[in-house]
């Protein structure tokens, strides 16, 4: 399918001839494998289609002229920034990919602890800014490569911060939005003029009709730029880091501390998990590299500290007696950052901290208290500038069980059981990575407060060129973990988190399909609800949409069951 | 390697978008936060190393031709590797430049080439340098009455290489004339190739022309060894990459040394004595060739193997070029030692250096990339405070001072070479 030139040239005019292409050269560069970038839909070996063309707008006016074009001749559209994630790129044949990379801008207003920013502005750049001015800002799990703006209206960007800064979309305070219809509306204080400073502002909460609880992913048109609230940072103006690639180190004031802390059981862990939530010390909490695997997460942890290392150390480094005391130190634990305002309240917090441990049986792990290792730990939680090695063993992942379903106490009863699934499926076949069961990973709950969900993201590393190792994992996902997490309660599989925005062929739903799905669900207002809302803002919403905004026509569900 | 044997890591490419950014614990700003040129002044997704997975992916399995678009993009690579340290903060088994460089060189082997290209490569054959309009006749005039031996007539422990830029650029001739007298008055036992040098071909071999590339550098191998010399000293940052990683690849075996190596140790020997305070300010700009991939050869031969059911790893062991062993401290401790000047840091230094806008040929091929790659890091020495950005290339010294003047925008280009002198 082609682009028809009249409409090439029309987008053309908006964002200028440069700033258009729909050469195969470029658009075959805004696709991706359904497997990559661990979409938690499944694992499937598909690549999503080819959008018509490419537009890179430079401005509001610009995304608005270019939207206005996709409504007049029906095209879906979906804007995207760092194209990490398989949920920035098209769903449908008939469809033009937007990238937001000209839109660069942020502004930190210091004394009311807000960032205005762009969205090509990644949390790496905002952090490197918020510290100078004494301020930083939640990054989320994914990690600082990600878009501010992307993260925070499309996703709900928890991360290892959140205990401290909040979740992404607690901080989201004003936005400037264009709908799919091409009006431009600016949300919360910044509509009445008043600055960006809050997100309350005239009329009913935009927030939760723009991106709802969970985000999304950018279907009800296209945010511009938005606002987003800081926290108080006690550290230097910069992060000045030592060390050769890729180990840089960061060296900060006393006032930080990083530890990693461990328990002998799930149930004494647990325990703390909600003893540090209610004791409010945290900065950073996270259980973090377990996802390497338990059987190697000590052999990857001096292999990512060690320039002069690489993966194929790690059998000769698991055979070593002090990798594998250190193995059993870490089996069960949390990896965790204080950050003290003046040196009393750190050394309150590491009071706590202790009497914490004491109370669980817990230890801090003698490895990570070590200079070098310490400052390394620490540079990673601070700025989070090492997420990308959650693909480091075999290129691609999927978060499988899920054991996010349930709180914390109940999924950490279960945790062992699930580990010897999958390490039973790591013997009996060689689809995933052979690593140990225990590949869980997540921060410390700030989703529902102390007790809430963690060990949410349970890696299974499959090799993405591997059609096997594809297939393998899908279906060790669809007959194994799904079954496990059913049988025991567990709540939904991770790896389906988003099964109902895109299909295994890496296209999205139709407005059918999803009738289908949602149409006997146990609630299924809250879908026709999403119907009404796309309705009023897409007047091409029965046309052209798209499936990531789950909706319900309400009279199929009216034919269907009478409601 | 051909570009089909780079489907494995094309496919396992996981999208972060690492390679479009300096390494994310050393960004400062946002301003200067960028890595790549490339996406910088074109921003399509497919001008990042990201992308160029992808577009040699697709063309691999035939899903895209070759478009005139395509072409130009795959030569708008500045081959200035500042992807492949950022990628290598979290991936083992990845190895971005190498696709960027199979991507040309399969072009390259098919004919789409930039007109440019292809009358650099007629020169290169005709005068035996990528300098337009240059004669080899001509290139020797920079060491007249230096008194340096004639190395296909005589022996002499040390070559030295000036390579093009400094052999015909007027501007940098007093340069590689300096350099030379600075090494024949520390009493080196000094040789050049006379009038059987020619380009060391390392740009070639950037533009992806690596058939000619190879030729090349078998033809001034042969002369090399035949000089039985030691040890070869370039002032040149692309010269040295070329002998010190490329060379040996093709069985080079002698010690190469860029100057500032060479006048660091001749400063530890106290060979070279300082007697003159500078007074100066200055920022330091790390050449792409001389710093990250600086990195010595290793030799290395295997193939991929799988441990632990799916984890890739390769038998035996792959060298993992990363910047982490470039040339880094020698510059900085010249500087050091000059009386007089203070180094003050831009912000995108040593492996996670902002290019100069010349690698890849593309001060010849893209024009607009290059001067505003150049400008871009004037602004970032503008920032610092320095009265002088210094480097210890020609080609970045004469893309840079080309890009001073616009927008306000001013900084005195020096060579670290100029700043010896001075001193001395």
């Amino acid at each position: 399918m082609a682009l028809d030139k009249e409409i090439l040239r029309a987008f053309a005019a908006v964002v200028g001839e440069a700033n258009v292409s729909d050469d195969p050269a470029i658009c075959e560069n805004y696709r991706t494998a359904a497997h990559q970038s661990s979409a938690h839909y499944g694992p499937y070996y598909h690549w999503t289609p080819t959008p018509l063309a490419v537009i890179m707008p430079g401005s509001t006016k610009e995304v608005q002229g270019v939207i206005k074009l996709c409504n007049k001749y029906e095209l879906q559209f979906k804007a995207s920034t760092s194209f990490w994630s398989v949920h920035g790129y098209i769903t449908s044949d008939r469809a033009v990919q937007i990238d937001m990379r000209r839109m660069c801008f942020l502004e930190i207003d210091e004394k009311n602890m807000i960032a205005t920013v762009g969205p090509v502005v990644t949390h790496a750049q905002l952090h490197a800014e918020a510290i100078k001015h004494g301020l930083c800002c939640n990054i989320p799990g994914v990690g600082c490569s990600c878009s501010v703006v992307a993260n925070t209206s499309g996703w709900g960007g928890p991360g290892p911060s959140s205990p401290y800064t909040g979740n992404g979309n607690e901080n989201l305070l004003c936005m400037e939005w264009v709908l799919p219809d091409g009006r431009i509306i600016t949300t919360g204080s910044a509509a009445m003029g008043a600055g960006w400073f809050s997100a309350e502002g005239p009329g009913p909460e935009q927030r939760g009709l723009l991106r709802g609880g969970r985000g999304l992913c950018g279907e009800l048109g296209i945010c511009t730029k938005m606002s987003v609230k800081l926290s108080p940072w006690a550290g230097p103006k910069t992060l000045t880091t030592v060390g050769k690639p890729p180990a840089y180190r960061v060296q900060l004031p006393d006032n930080f501390r990083y530890h990693t802390i461990c328990f002998p059981d799930w149930d004494n862990w647990a325990g703390a998990m909600m003893a540090l939530g209610d004791a409010d010390i945290v900065f950073t909490g996270h259980r973090q590299f377990s996802m390497f695997g338990r059987d190697i997460k000590a052999a990857m942890l001096r292999i990512i500290t060690d320039p002069d290392k690489q993966l194929a150390d790690i059998t000769a480094l698991n055979e070593l007696p002090e990798v594998q005391e250190h193995s059993k130190s870490i089996k069960i634990e949390l990896n965790i950052t204080l950050m003290g305002q003046t040196p009393e309240d750190l050394a309150w917090k590491e009071a706590a901290l202790d009497e914490i441990l004491t109370q669980f049986h817990g230890w801090k792990d003698a490895w990570s208290e070590e200079k070098e290792n310490n400052e390394w730990l620490m540079t990673y939680f601070v700025r989070m500038g090492h997420k990308n090695l959650n693909y480091v063993l075999c290129g691609s992942y999927e978060g499988c069980f899920g054991l996010n379903g349930a709180n914390l106490v109940k999924s950490a009863q279960y945790a062992e059981k699930a580990y010897a699934l999958k390490r039973e499926w790591e013997e009996k076949d060689t689809f995933f990575a052979k690593v140990g069961g225990d590949c869980s990973m997540g921060g410390l709950s700030s989703l529902g407060g102390a007790g809430g969900p963690m060990l949410w993201e349970f890696f299974a590393h499959f090799d993405g060129m591997d059609p096997k190792s594809v297939e393998g994992t899908r279906k060790f996902i669809a007959e194994q973990s799904s079954r496990f997490q059913a049988e025991n309660k567990l709540g939904p599989e991770f790896c389906y988190n988003c099964a109902a925005q895109r299909k295994p062929d890496a296209h999205g739903f139709s407005q059918e399909e999803h009738n289908e799905m949602f149409v006997n669900a146990p609630q299924p207002y809250p879908m026709v609800y999403q119907w009404k809302i796309r309705e009023l803002f897409n007047p091409n919403h029965e046309k052209v949409s798209g499936s990531y905004y789950q909706t319900l026509d309400p009279e199929y569900l009216k034919k269907v069951r009478g409601m | 390697m051909a570009l089909d044997d780079m489907r494995p890591i094309q496919e396992r490419c996981s999208n972060c978008s690492f390679c479009k950014w300096i390494p994310f614990d050393k960004q400062q700003s946002l301003r200067f936060a960028v890595a790549c040129p490339s996406i910088g002044y074109y921003s399509w997704n497919t001008n990042s190393a990201r992308g160029r997975m992808q577009m040699g992916r697709a063309l691999s399995a035939g899903d895209i031709g070759y478009t005139e678009k395509a072409v130009e993009i795959i030569h708008s690579c500045l081959s200035c590797g500042a992807c492949d340290v950022s990628c290598k903060i979290c991936r083992y088994n990845m190895e971005p430049l190498e696709n960027n460089m199979e991507l040309k060189a399969d072009a390259v082997s098919k004919g789409h080439i930039l007109p440019v290209q292809a009358e650099m490569m007629e020169s290169l054959k005709a005068e035996k340098t990528l300098i337009r309009g240059a004669k080899k006749a001509d290139r020797t005039a920079w060491a007249k009455g230096l008194g340096i031996k004639d190395l296909t007539k005589e022996h002499a422990d040390v070559m030295f290489f000036a390579g093009c830029k400094y052999s015909y650029d007027e501007k940098l001739q007093p340069l590689a004339r300096e350099a030379a007298k600075l090494l024949l008055d520390a009493g080196t036992d000094l040789g050049f190739l006379a009038e059987a040098e020619m380009c060391c071909s390392g740009r070639a071999w950037q533009m992806g022309f690596f058939g000619e590339f190879k030729a090349h550098a078998e033809n001034n191998i042969a002369l090399i060894k035949k000089a039985g010399v030691k040890t070869i000293v370039t002032p040149c940052s692309d010269c040295y990459h070329a002998f010190k990683r490329l060379y040996a690849q093709l069985g080079l075996d002698v010690e190469v040394l860029h100057i500032v190596e060479f006048v660091e140790r001749l400063i530890n020997e106290g060979k070279i004595k300082f007697t003159k305070s500078l007074d100066i300010k200055v920022t330091y700009h790390d050449p792409c060739h001389l710093g990250r991939q600086g990195e010595p050869y290793v030799p290395w031969s295997g193939k991929e193997k799988k441990i632990r059911n799916q984890i890739h790893t390769w038998d035996p062991p792959r060298p993992r070029y990363n910047g982490a062993y470039g040339i880094y401290d020698a510059p900085r401790n010249i500087l050091k030692a000059i009386p007089g000047v203070e180094l003050v840091e831009m912000e995108r230094i040593k492996e996670y250096a902002w290019c100069c806008g010349a690698g890849g040929g593309c001060s010849e091929t893209d024009k607009k990339l290059s001067e505003w790659t150049a400008s871009e890091r004037i602004t970032e020495a503008n920032t610092t405070g320095a009265d002088v950005l210094v480097t210890a290339c020609p080609w970045c010294k004469s893309n840079l001072s080309g890009a001073c003047g616009e927008d306000g925008k001013s900084i005195e280009v020096a060579d670290l070479l100029e700043l010896v002198r001075k001193a001395m």
